[in-house]
């Protein structure tokens, strides 16, 4: 098995982009990685487009992709893992690689969530669950799944709405660096808890926008790697892991059972700990998701993610700061795009292209933690300098 | 970014899904008589909710129909303001996972409740419902 490196990035401008198709909109990423990486188009083996579709008119992405960025030939496909759908492009790309067919392949992460009307996307996401006993006669939400999350939480452990905001304002302290990001504003705690509720206890300024964007990476195996670039970053493991389509059948709801598995694959995999982590993205589509990721991957105590928040442990400075793209809060969430686009900003951060927002680089080792659905999905992937 | 021209699909789509119920419908008739059912493996003695015919534990495909209601306590609610469109002739609801002795979960309505009325650990009663359209559901509600 080759290692395998991020050797090229690249990333659209997120929000409401009516202006695109989803081709015209893949394009602007690719051809920024492909640029990125200098290499030639026909030498990339395998395409393999994160996206979920089902708000935008085209059924079959991948080829639509291709065809536009004149990628027709490769081996290529879409792959589904909800709003983790871009980590697994990464980890269909990146195995292609690690296990030999192709030195070069590519990881697209695409969304076009704006073709729809709002009540029509706020109907899809809802469905992403368990459709039949879950959507069908009792109306499940987005926010409302992360909700039963805040109140099991609050209820356990005292987290607090303030606590929630506060993830809020340092996405939006963030996002306002970030010139790629669909909200580059702040936001003050008293907005984030005036706004309006969407599913007690969750606010509008709790939940992510809905966006279109994309992001996209080159892979190359180690050989290939060392020639093309002096700053190769590592895909040093992805650890996955899923639970149950319906909520009922979770353990607990205080906690992402799959993403403390996803992250103890990836921490055993990369033998490193929480410890080793300079820079993190946590999949915050909502603040108490935020919160919960702290504890799956063992950055605080089962508890204690409010302590972190509060305390701004996960602030530049503070002990391991998350989410310095302004996260999925600010920044956005085109559903397929974000495990892409999250991995760009972490190889960003570890080559120390990351600007007004990078993190301090001590051991060269970030992290990427990707939810699908209401943790029916995870992806930790742990990226490295060596 | 401001408005872009827009070519509105001369395409409309309207998709409603025929539902399979024959290996569920001991629930739904069980429902329709005020009882909450579910299955539990003869094989290996898993109790499923959902119900299924074929065991997750042991993939055996024998099983028969238990009583699980209809006392249960309320785990995690919320209460859904923002709805779904084909939601929209419903009031704003309140949705709760209530557990059933022996550890069971379900997600359903809490009716008559909204959310600041609710706390964890409270008593709920699952109670059969007929929709409009004669689709039998269930609820839970306070006793």
């Amino acid at each position: 098995m080759s290692r395998v490196a991020v050797v090229g990035i690249g990333h659209s401008k997120f929000g409401r982009r009516t202006d695109v198709s989803i081709g015209e909109l893949a394009f602007e990423s690719i051809k920024q990685a492909v640029d990125d990486a200098g290499v030639d188009r026909k030498d990339i083996r395998n395409v393999i487009v994160g996206n979920m579709g089902g708000w935008s008119q085209e059924s079959l992405p991948a080829v639509v992709v291709d065809e536009y960025a004149g990628l027709s030939g490769a081996g290529t496909m879409r792959v589904e893992a909800a709003c983790a759908s871009g980590s697994a492009a990464l980890k269909s790309a990146c195995d292609s690689v690690a296990s030999g067919d192709g030195d070069l392949a590519l990881a697209v992460g695409v969304e076009k969530m704006t073709e729809v009307d709002t009540p029509t996307a706020v109907e899809l996401i809802g469905r992403a669950g368990s459709y039949f006993w879950e959507f069908e006669n009792f109306g499940m939400t987005f926010p409302a799944y992360y909700a039963l999350h805040a109140v099991a939480h609050m209820n356990r452990f005292g987290t607090t709405e303030e606590d929630l905001a506060r993830v809020a304002v340092k996405a939006h302290h963030y996002g306002a660096m970030n010139p790629l990001a669909q909200f580059q504003k702040e936001i003050t705690l008293e907005k984030a808890l005036g706004s309006q509720v969407v599913a007690w206890p969750l606010k509008l300024f709790d939940a992510c926008p809905l966006t279109d964007g994309s992001a996209a990476v080159v892979l190359a195996s180690e050989e290939v790697a060392k020639k093309l670039t002096d700053t190769p970053v590592w895909i040093r493991a992805i650890g996955s892991s899923s639970d149950s389509a319906n909520l009922g059948r979770r353990g607990s709801y205080v906690g992402l059972e799959a993403a403390v598995r996803a992250a103890k694959a990836a921490y055993s995999l990369a033998k490193v700990g929480p410890e080793d982590i300079d820079v993190a993205t946590a999949h915050d589509c909502f603040t108490i998701a935020e919160l919960m990721a702290y504890e799956d991957l063992g950055f605080c105590k089962k508890g204690e993610g409010a302590k972190m928040i509060r305390e701004g442990q996960t602030e530049i400075g503070g002990r391991v700061p998350v989410n310095l793209d302004g996260g999925l809060k600010a920044k956005g969430h085109p559903i397929g795009a974000t495990g892409v686009s999250m991995t760009v900003e972490i190889t960003k951060q570890l080559r120390g292209e990351a600007g007004r927002h990078q993190a301090p680089i001590k051991k060269g080792v970030g992290l990427v933690h990707n939810i699908g659905g209401t943790g029916h999905y995870a992806y930790v992937t742990i990226l490295g300098r060596d | 970014m401001s408005e872009e021209p827009i070519l509105h699909s001369r395409r409309a789509l309207t998709l409603r899904f025929d539902l399979p119920v024959s290996k569920t419908r001991e629930f739904w008739d069980s429902l329709r008589s005020g009882k909450f059912v579910t299955t539990r493996c003869t094989k290996c003695g898993n109790v499923s909710f959902p119900p299924q015919s074929d065991c997750p534990k042991c993939m055996g495909s024998e099983h028969e129909w238990v009583d699980l209601g209809p006392e249960a306590t309320l785990v995690t609610c919320t209460y859904a303001s923002v709805r779904p469109p084909s939601f929209a002739s419903s009031d704003p609801y309140t949705i709760a996972i209530g557990e059933f002795p022996g550890g069971v979960k379900v997600l359903a309505w809490l009716e008559g409740a909204r959310q600041d009325e609710t706390k964890p650990g409270m008593k709920l009663r699952v109670e059969a419902r007929v929709s409009s359209e004669g689709n039998p559901f269930y609820v839970f509600v306070r006793p």
